[in-house]
């Protein structure tokens, strides 16, 4: 055996039809700092599930020390040595953060009546290595956002792991925070083996030695930060395309852009949403104009998702903020209503309904009675013509093509006045992507807002009016197509889009 | 001679096994959907049965008529029960220990009620007399109501399986199993869907206990052990599935009536089995913080 | 993105929440005691009675609490390790009259059948571990109607005596003092119990299982530990029960002694004394009032139940149990 802690050999898992994590191989030398980047449904988190144990790979196997370990059970793996933390804290909220941390400390009996000395010691130090010594008889749950990410380290520290498994460590965390984070895993000591899933780019560039990227489950390229910034493969996963830059004039194509482009549908004003304790959106204001299309850029982790779910009505606001559609404000109003009022999603993967046929996803929505002569089901199958031949097909024998096509028909058939389409490019081949951008740029033309979340940067390039861009929880710029150009490095700066103009680290 | 293969008791049995599992079926089909679309695990569910056996107690008069009232008051105390337990339930959103403790004590409330208008002593409902004799099975003789209910109960599984697997409205109550936010970000109504889930079952509840007094008469107690029954039902079918409960209520009444009579004292044990292997095949679905 | 926390749970635990003077908690524990060991001599016959039957429910609220205070998980069926201990009680008795005997070997048998049980019941979480633990009660109801000596009519056990040497028990008054004491020791039992690291790593269960898993636990298998336990205690009040009435038919095993354990847990929201002292409550409702009232029991104990429905309080409590996210 060679020195390598952990080895995937040719490890694979699938969610039914659909390959999450594609004979993927990786190997961690004892004391690496790795980490795992990739777009969106790229099986990063997956990968991280298949070896912590809480997903068995379908194929393949994973080494660990020298042994098999591919059939062991989550805990069995913990108590070798295998430790880990969750995209969001996961920790017991009712008990303290000494408590928790008491939990994770190897060699206690199960009936001893309090912990004794040396494991209250070990989960001192824990605490005091992460910087959290004081906070110690507070309860887990009434600690602030990073302190609960900075706890569940602690814990994780406290079972004296030799692999530490990190699933997007730096997630909500605010700029200072992150700092502190990849000081504290650049100072742990060299016998623990790190791999980590993260989205920001500098952070991992600050904290790994070695990145390994995915893409659609498949491995893309392994290397240091720096080489895989330049690898064109890599360039060509984030941006969809080579173009080093914006978009070439030529790729833009002319659009009647000023079709009574000046009555804003749906005005955003000071949106404030959050999750579990951290804080996502902070003041997002944004217009949203019949007939053209807006984008919304911004990493991975930005809020980009949640924002268009708060909109949708399918993810609380904060007090303060306003929403109007037509004016009309929709604070208090549930999804049912903002949908009948003319607000349609193509959320996220989707959310197809499980168990029925694309017929009966078909029938849902009711056009909506104010508008008379609005669209049809044979419309919209004229539109996607793809779904016709599909009818009886329930989504999961469907392509993930097809599975998009019937979101968006979902989303089209209750004939909304503003379309808010969250990642439709994920997971899909470029002609699926191409044939997108002409329905899309279609919808547009015909007087519908459209309001795009897209990290394929080349889509959103191509197909809309105006991009803003969303960073740290609040929009940063807000400008036409043709201007983004103005801005290439700090928008790929923001987009952490590996180019050669950017600088090589962090 | 092929009849007289087929005609044994322990055919005859297992017809009895039929009857009982669709009357289970038409009982849990119900329950299944309230708490797969409302999440809402209603306990006072076989209160609803024993207010229907007892309403075909009250109105039995030998004669069709009687059962034709009963039915039509079935549908009525039918839906005002289950209008009334949303109403109970709604301030109750999110809190499913608080709904099954709120619709246990209507349970209770309705249980003393019955007690002191009814009486403790177990009814026997007679079905109506043109079918209340017995025909002949090669050389067994049969309740000829037994085999009516088995048609009906046939019908009403054909009739529920239309309505929930082709007709709209199933489809907009399965959207709403499937995915209640995205239902509603799609335009559907999911509160009112859970509302008229509750109100259909609630029929169904009242209306088999009206057709089934003469297999399960009212008597004190029948609440639970119908509630008991269509719960195991539930569970081994899994929440919220129509066909996993027509299959699951099958299975159970032929537990308890063939298998009682095969091998009896056996058949809480057959039942614990079934539930601990469905319960099995669905481990890792339940566990919460498993990837999805 | 896809993963969300499996509960969000927020706030300090609701028993930390008010603060006493130091002495004011041992005062009022003595003269609670000094009450209860005072109270043959204070009241009649029928009300001593009733108080040992309260006793025995507070035993079965202790065992329910283990599994809702600590595991997070509502059990609707300990009523049926109660009767599976009253019956190896029944059993026991025809050998020997020595109380503390039939309490061990009824503490024996609800264990077992807990162990066997559960491993079914531990595999479910929130609603459907209260689905199939009210099944796996009423399964217990139907086979002790089928295979239990005397079948659905029961069967009756003789006087018990406390100690060797002792003369069996027959008046109420000393009926109820053994009781109290095998209640008192029970509960010092439990009180340890939910001092130790297991009952530690139970409330992290039912906090975040996924991460007690990932500190090396197998949840299953201590969750499996609790529901044995809490069996346990349940059949220890089964033996207490015929210590009592003297009888046990299917009868206790009905639904509704599990449901007045489980409401009484709830009304103690996370404390063993305060289980125990609702289970007295609910039986004071049930059986006391009722009696005041001419009858009228179900209908007390049901609005009991809709008032702790509504009440605020439970709203924390029954915040942590929810349905198992659907898959998308």
């Amino acid at each position: 055996m060679t020195t390598a802690l952990l080895r995937l050999a040719a490890v694979s898992h699938s969610y039914g039809a659909r390959r999450a994590v594609d004979e993927v191989n990786v190997e961690l030398p004892v004391g690496a700092r790795h980490a795992i980047i990739g777009p969106n449904g790229a099986g990063k988190s997956t990968l991280l599930h298949l070896v912590a144990g809480t997903l068995r790979p379908t194929a393949g196997q994973i080494h660990y020390a020298g042994a098999d370990i591919s059939r062991w059970s989550a805990p069995r793996r913990a108590r070798a040595g295998i430790a880990r933390t969750w995209q969001h804290p996961a920790l017991a909220h009712p008990l303290t953060a000494v408590q928790n941390v008491l939990l994770a400390v190897p060699g206690q009996r199960l009936s001893a009546l309090r912990p004794s000395r040396s494991a209250v010691l070990a989960a001192e130090a824990a605490l005091a290595q992460v910087g959290l010594a004081e906070h110690a008889d507070r309860l887990a749950g009434q600690l602030a956002y990073g302190d609960q990410r900075r706890l569940e380290i602690a814990v994780t520290l406290a079972a004296q792991p030799r692999l530490l498994l990190l699933d997007e460590p730096s997630a909500g965390l605010a700029a200072g925070e992150v700092t502190q984070l990849a000081e504290l895993i650049r100072a742990l000591s060299a016998d623990i083996t790190v791999l980590l899933v993260d989205h920001n780019l500098d952070f991992v560039a600050a904290v790994a030695d070695t990145v390994t990227v995915l893409h659609h489950g498949q491995h893309v390229a392994t290397g240091a930060p720096a080489a895989t910034r330049e690898h064109p493969e890599v360039r060509r996963v984030y941006l969809g395309t080579d173009l080093p830059t914006g978009p070439a004039a030529g790729s833009v194509p002319e659009r009647p852009a000023a079709t009574g482009a000046g009555t804003p549908v749906l005005r955003v004003r000071h949106l404030r949403a959050g999750y579990a304790g951290a804080s996502m959106l902070t003041g997002i204001s944004l217009d949203v104009r019949a007939g053209r299309v807006t984008a919304v850029v911004g990493r991975n982790g930005a809020g980009k998702s949640t924002l268009l779910n708060a909109l949708a009505g399918l993810h609380p606001t904060e007090p303060g903020t306003e929403v109007l559609l037509h004016g009309q404000p929709l604070t208090g109003w549930d999804a049912r209503r903002r949908a009948r009022a003319g607000l349609g999603i193509v959320p996220q993967r989707r959310r197809l309904f499980a168990g029925l046929t694309v017929g009966e996803h078909l029938n849902l929505p009711r056009p909506r009675s104010s508008r008379p002569g609005a669209v049809d089901t044979r419309q919209v199958l004229d539109l996607l013509p793809a779904l016709a031949q599909r009818r009886q097909h329930r989504p999961h024998q469907l392509s993930g093509g097809e599975q998009q096509m019937l979101a968006l028909a979902r989303a089209l058939l209750a004939d909304p006045d503003v379309l808010l389409l969250d990642e439709p490019s994920e997971g899909l081949a470029p002609a699926i992507v191409g044939q997108l951008a002409t329905i899309v740029t279609g919808l547009a033309t015909a007087g519908t807002a459209v309001l795009l979340v897209e990290q394929n940067l080349a889509l959103a390039c191509q197909i809309a009016h105006d991009i803003a861009v969303l960073d740290r929880a609040r929009i940063i710029r807000h400008v036409a197509t043709a201007d983004i150009r103005e801005y290439p490095n700090e928008l790929h700066d923001l987009l952490a889009v590996p180019t050669a103009a950017a600088p090589a680290s962090g | 001679m092929g009849l007289n293969v087929l005609v044994n008791p322990y055919t005859m049995t297992a017809l009895d096994g039929v009857a009982y599992g669709l009357l289970l079926f038409t009982i849990a089909a119900g329950l299944t959907l309230i708490v797969g679309v409302a999440g809402v695990f209603s306990m006072a569910h076989g209160t609803l049965y024993l207010a229907g056996a007892y309403l075909a107690w009250y109105l039995a008069d030998g004669g069709w008529t009687g059962l034709a009232l009963a039915l039509a008051a079935a549908v009525v105390v039918g839906a005002v029960g289950g209008a009334g337990l949303a109403a109970v339930v709604r301030p109750l959103v999110d809190r499913p220990l608080g709904q099954v403790l709120a619709t246990l004590g209507i349970a209770y409330l309705g249980a003393d009620q019955f007690n002191q208008v009814f009486g403790a002593e177990p009814r026997s409902v007679d079905p109506p007399r043109a079918v209340a004799g017995s025909v002949a099975l090669g050389d067994y003789q049969y309740p000829i109501y037994r085999l009516l209910f088995i048609a009906i109960g046939l019908v009403l599984v054909v009739g529920l399986f239309w309505l929930v697997e082709r007709s709209r409205a199933g489809a907009v109550v399965r959207a709403v199993v499937a995915d209640p936010g995205m239902a509603a970000a799609t335009g559907l109504r999911t509160s009112a869907v859970r509302v008229g889930v509750l109100v259909g079952g609630g029929v169904l509840a009242v209306g088999a206990g009206v057709l089934g007094a003469p297999v399960i008469g009212p008597s004190p107690g029948v609440d639970t052990t119908v509630l008991a029954y269509s719960l195991i039902v539930c569970v081994v079918g899994g929440l919220g599935s129509i066909r996993g409960a027509l299959l699951a209520a099958l299975g159970v009444g032929q537990i308890l009536t063939l298998g009682v009579a095969l091998v009896p004292g056996v058949a809480a044990f057959i039942l614990a089995a079934a539930m601990l292997v469905a319960l099995t095949v669905r481990h890792r679905a339940a566990l919460p913080g498993q990837p999805a | 993105m896809s993963a969300t926390p499996a509960s969000v749970t927020t706030g300090a635990s609701p028993r930390r929440a008010r603060r006493l003077p130091r002495w004011s908690l041992p005062t009022l524990g003595f003269l609670g005691l000094a009450a209860a060991v005072a109270l043959p001599w204070l009241v009649n016959g029928y009300v001593i009675a009733l108080a040992a039957t309260a006793l025995v429910m507070a035993v079965l609220a202790m065992s329910a609490q283990l599994l809702v205070g600590w595991a997070g998980l509502s059990p609707l069926g300990q009523a049926g390790y109660l009767v599976v201990g009253a019956y190896m009680a029944a059993r026991v008795a025809t050998l020997t009259d020595l109380g503390p005997v039939q309490v061990l070997a009824a503490t024996a048998a609800g264990a077992v059948a807990a162990a066997v049980t559960g491993s079914l019941a531990v595999r479910a979480r929130g609603i459907p571990f209260l689905m199939v633990t009210f099944g796996l009660g009423e399964l217990v109801h139907a086979a002790a109607n089928q295979w239990a000596p005397g079948g659905s009519e029961g069967t009756h056990t003789a006087p018990v005596a406390a100690l060797p040497g002792l003369p069996a028990m027959v008046r109420p008054g000393w009926v109820y003092l053994y009781v109290l004491a095998c209640v008192l020791v029970i509960g010092a039992a439990v009180a340890v119990l939910v001092r130790t690291r297991f009952a530690l790593l139970l409330r992290a269960v039912a906090a975040h299982e996924p991460r007690v898993q990932a500190a090396g636990h197998h949840t299953g298998r201590l969750l499996l530990a609790a529901y044995t336990i809490a069996g346990g205690i349940a059949g220890a009040a089964g033996a207490l029960a015929i210590a009592v009435t003297r009888y046990v038919s299917p009868a206790d095993a009905a639904m509704g002694v599990s449901a007045l354990a489980l409401a009484a847990a709830l009304i103690g929201s996370g404390s063993m004394l305060g289980a125990g002292a609702g289970a007295v409550l609910l039986v004071a409702a049930r059986d006391w009032v009722s009696g005041l009232l001419g009858g009228h029991g179900p209908t007390l104990l049901g609005l009991c139940f809709l008032l702790l429905a509504y009440l605020p309080r439970l709203r924390q409590a029954s915040r942590t149990l929810r349905l198992p996210r659907r898959r998308t």
